[in-house]
């Protein structure tokens, strides 16, 4: 039974009205005072938490207490310092530490007494902010008669959690504690795995029933949400709190438990975004996973996102991961794949354009070039455009985290840890590829056209080509559908894998290729004129790992055939292929099973990742405004499909309308 | 060789029989109800298809060319920006519409799906659908037809046996009613109906609920009687039926 008062509470957000401006900037104090940059982050630290203890709020109901009154902190270094750190450092992002998977649970475990102990004296004294921002809130809970609060936070977080409310209650304090340090993209990892031995504990004692956990297990999940509108991020919602479920354990065995189905159920009836449900799954996994997964992809809030652990760790492990730390593997933000505790990666340093390199490849052949000139003039612009972004990343800096290397047994985790590799994106790759296989068609085979006179139609936009352009748009070879374009999928991701096999960053680690975009995808679009697929300057690639948006391919049967015919393992930084779907099709008799064996066939046809969307109302009416961001949505209406942006706006309210009747 | 008329055909069917299928589209019909949403499924011949929500009325494709294939249609298929031109109506011959079927087959193994032959009508090309299906059940493909029931008796029992599930149309009981909307009797569909209930053969009826024609108290206690314990599915009206009609060139009839 969700608590509805603190839910509305949360999502009307009344909380808001107790937020302050954030700490005054003290960056030129901090430098004037010849603090390192450790000092200052400890320093902000300990000085927000003591302003949020001076402001304790328990909401109504709430069990599972502390919320943010103030903003993010202001930068410790001055606009001087970054420009001085740049000129020897590379920067990713903003400069401090994100997107990794730390050890929540260790400091669970041990209770901040003990690792006191044990900690330097910067992140000492951020355990002892902490630990006094967790005493006001114990004051505040004994003040306003919240006995139950107060109870648990007399043990935590001194002393280790011994129930699973103490242990719901530890893990967020400390990931409030990572937030306030200003540590973003902060991800939670194998929850049902670490959490379990607490529930169990409970259960097994008789001290908790399972509606006693599902309602903390609510107001947990409820707590992702009511800071996150701050967190930083590319938009709101982009804070990376992803969770993964299931999976299999160094050991061999798989992980399903009471946790993981309760997992699931909640964040179906809460329908919020935070935390962002990930599945791991395998050939073995039985389809009632599938469908328990596909109620949740029903609900329309686009996950969870399924990752195929007979790819992903076996890739992992052939990328030089121990194989008990490929098996832990869990997502960063979005989907790369990362290990939690030890691993201090960035997996999106950077991203490669498959039609950027394909251009190219293009422009540098004569019209007397046969089709392998043409292929191996592609791999070597990979290659090079490959070298040329590793080669921009060296002496990587990261502004160190006292309280998250907590996380981390006190290293400096800013310094690197075990894994220290290295994530490139690759984007654009449907666009790539069905550009070769349109060039192998009519240049190449049929000779209807020669490459310079497809390069001068490309400069010109396709003006006054309308018929090249139409060839090559819609009636040429295309990924999803047709196998000759299949092919170049394969060859791209090959070559890809092979520009970066071997090489090492200046970290010690390695470099990995993947399937993803991110924004990349708009950006290296903008940057490139027409290309030889017919798509026409300043439109947009696909995302991620998708087929081409004009080919207009609706059977997804089709599409997963074609995007596994790669070895995904070799591009295994992650990226997932969307399947967008018109949530009428989950309606009727056995639609649940027959989307989860869909799901199930992506996983047994090798496929690594996979994220289904249901397509609700308010997506409809943002592709109604932003109908270019929505090309490729597909409604199923009854016994036909229709392009969502190529109907007509009466149409378009029609099919509006008629979501609201969908449960 | 058989060769068959497909105007469309669509993966990814979950609403046309048991698991995951693949939906065939035979181009022609026998009837003219009213609400048909599939305009291109009624005349047995390959029609010219202008989107006409995209198309820009650039006036391109009306300038003549050379292609053979563009010369029935007066109009240029291979020259629109926008995609907008399209051909309704492609010639398959048996073996090659099997083997494009073929492609689906895991997924239909892994779901308990298969092939469903929808239209238009099925039986108006039942030699091509029987020999397609007979190709399929070679390879352990699961078959089924959707159709109006309106062919001979002898067309209907012939194919209905090669199928392994069928979904038929029962949408007014009335025979003068039926007549009225759909320019036909109701005679021979009865007759189908109840050799159908008989034969032993797994099949579903279906009702379309079409705003006071089909969906009346009347018109489904009549039904009811008719099929008595049969699977029935009744489908809600598709408001967005008539959006088809204008791109053939078609004018759709049904107020709404
Ligand atoms: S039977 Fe089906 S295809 Fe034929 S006219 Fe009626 S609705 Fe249209
Ligand atoms: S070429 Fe395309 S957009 Fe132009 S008039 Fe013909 S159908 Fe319309």
């Amino acid at each position: 039974m969700i608590n509805r008062t603190l839910y509305t509470f949360i999502t009307e957000q009344k909380h808001h009205a107790w937020r302050r401006p954030s700490v005054p900037s003290r960056a030129a104090e901090y430098a004037d005072a010849g603090m390192t940059p450790a000092q200052r982050m400890s320093a902000r630290f300990c000085e927000m938490a003591a302003e949020e203890a001076k402001n304790p709020h328990i909401l109504p109901g709430q069990k599972i207490v502390l919320m943010r009154t103030l903003p993010n902190g202001p930068d410790v270094l001055t606009p001087g310092e970054w420009e001085e750190i740049r000129k020897d450092h590379f920067i990713h992002e903003s400069g401090y530490i994100s997107n990794i998977c730390p050890d929540h649970i260790s400091l669970v475990k041990t209770g901040f007494k003990a690792a006191r102990e044990n900690a330097d004296p910067l992140s000492a004294a951020c355990l002892d902010a902490m630990s006094a921002l967790c005493a006001s809130y114990r004051e505040e809970a004994l003040r306003t008669g919240r006995v139950d609060v107060a109870e648990v936070l007399a043990k935590v977080p001194e002393y280790p959690a011994e129930t699973f409310r103490e242990a719901l209650q530890f893990f967020r304090i400390v990931h409030y504690g990572l937030w306030l340090e200003g540590d973003y993209h902060n991800t939670v990892g194998r929850f049902d795995v670490y959490m379990m031995p607490w529930l169990r504990h409970d259960l097994d004692a008789g001290i908790l029933t399972m509606t006693e956990a599902e309602e903390l297990l609510e107001d947990f999940f409820l707590s992702f949400n009511i800071d996150s509108d701050m967190y930083t991020g590319i938009q709101q919602g982009d804070n990376g709190q992803s969770m993964m479920l299931g999976g299999r354990l160094p050991d061999g065995t798989n992980v399903w438990n009471e946790l993981t189905e309760m997992c699931l159920k909640t964040s179906g009836e809460l329908k919020l975004i935070d935390p962002k449900i990930n599945l791991r799954v395998s050939k073995d996994t039985p389809l009632s996973v599938y469908e328990k997964g596909t109620e949740l992809t029903k609900v329309g809030l686009g996950f969870p996102q399924y990752s195929n652990d007979d790819v992903v760790i076996p890739a992992l492990v052939k990328l030089g991961y121990d194989p008990e730390d490929a098996a832990n593997y869990t997502v960063a933000a979005c989907w790369e794949f990362i290990i939690p505790k030890v691993g201090m990666e960035i997996a999106n340093i950077g991203a490669l354009s498959y039609p950027l390199c394909v251009d190219r490849a293009v422009r540098a052949l004569e019209d007397s070039a046969d089709l392998q000139d043409l292929k191996i003039a592609v791999a070597r612009e990979i290659r090079t455009e490959a070298a040329a972004i590793m080669d921009k990343v060296h002496d990587v800096w990261f502004v160190p985290s006292p309280f998250l290397n907590l996380l981390y047994g006190g290293r400096n985790i800013a310094d690197g840890a075990k894994y220290n590799n290295f994530g490139i994106h690759g984007t654009g790759i449907s666009c790539g590829a069905d550009s070769l296989a349109a060039l192998e068609k009519y240049v190449f085979t049929e000779k209807r056209w020669t490459l310079s006179q497809v390069v001068a139609a490309m400069d010109n936009n396709f003006e006054g080509e309308d018929e090249m352009c139409a060839a090559l748009r819609y009636e040429a070879p295309k990924c999803g559908r047709d196998d000759l374009a299949d092919r170049y999928l394969v060859y791209l991701t090959e070559a890809f894998s092979c520009a970066l096999a071997g090489r090492k960053n200046d970290r010690g680690g390695i470099w990995r290729a993947g399937t993803g975009s991110a924004m990349f995808y708009l950006w290296h679009a903008a940057a490139l004129p027409a290309s030889p697929d017919g798509r026409r300057k300043d439109e947009p690639f696909a995302a991620n790992y998708s087929v081409s948006i004009f080919a207009k391919i609706e059977n997804p049967v089709s599409v997963i055939r074609s995007l596994t015919k790669p070895d995904l393992a070799k591009v295994c930084n992650g990226g997932p292929l969307t399947l967008e779907f018109h949530d009428k099709i989950f309606a009727g008799e056995d639609a649940i099973t027959k989307v989860a064996s869909l799901v199930q066939y992506f996983i047994r046809s090798g496929g690594h990742q996979l994220q289904l969307n249901a397509v609700n109302r308010d997506r409809l009416l943002d592709a109604q405004a932003n109908p270019e961001k929505y090309r490729q949505l597909i409604v199923r209406i009854w016994g036909w499909s229709a392009y969502f942006c190529e109907l007509d706006k009466e149409f378009q309210d029609h099919v509006i309308r008629r979501q609201e009747d969908v449960i | 060789m058989t060769t068959g008329i497909v105007f469309d055909i669509k993966g990814f069917a979950l609403h046309d029989g048991p698991g995951i299928r693949t939906t065939v589209f035979l181009k022609g019909c026998p009837l003219r109800c009213l609400w048909c949403h599939n305009p291109e499924g009624l005349s047995p011949f390959p029609q010219l298809s202008v989107k006409q929500t995209a198309c820009r009325h650039c006036g391109k494709c009306t300038v003549p060319c050379s292609h053979p294939d563009c010369q029935p249609f007066g109009r240029c298929l291979h020259i629109c920006p926008s995609g907008c031109i399209s051909v309704a109506g492609t010639a398959y011959t048996a073996e090659a519409l099997a083997e494009k079927l073929y492609a689906d087959r895991d997924v239909f193994a892994m779901s308990g799906g298969g092939v469903t032959f929808s239209g238009g009508e099925p039986l108006l090309q039942a030699d091509f659908v029987c020999a397609v299906s007979g190709l399929l059940h070679r390879e352990e493909i699961h078959t089924a037809m959707e159709t109006c029931g309106y062919a001979s008796p002898n067309v209907f029992r012939r194919t209905a046996e090669q199928m392994d599930f069928v979904i038929m149309d029962i949408k007014l009981a009335d025979p003068v009613l039926h007549k009225q909307y759909t320019g036909a009797d109701n005679g021979v569909i009865l007759e189908n109906f109840r050799w159908l209930a008989s034969c032993g053969k797994p099949y579903e009826i279906r009702t379309p609920l079409i705003p006071g024609i089909t969906d009346t108290e009347e018109n489904l206690a009549a039904i009811r009687n008719i099929i008595g314990d049969s699977k029935w599915e009744k489908l809600p009206y598709n408001t967005l039926a008539g959006a088809k009609y204008g791109n053939f060139g078609m004018e759709y009839t049904l107020e709404k």
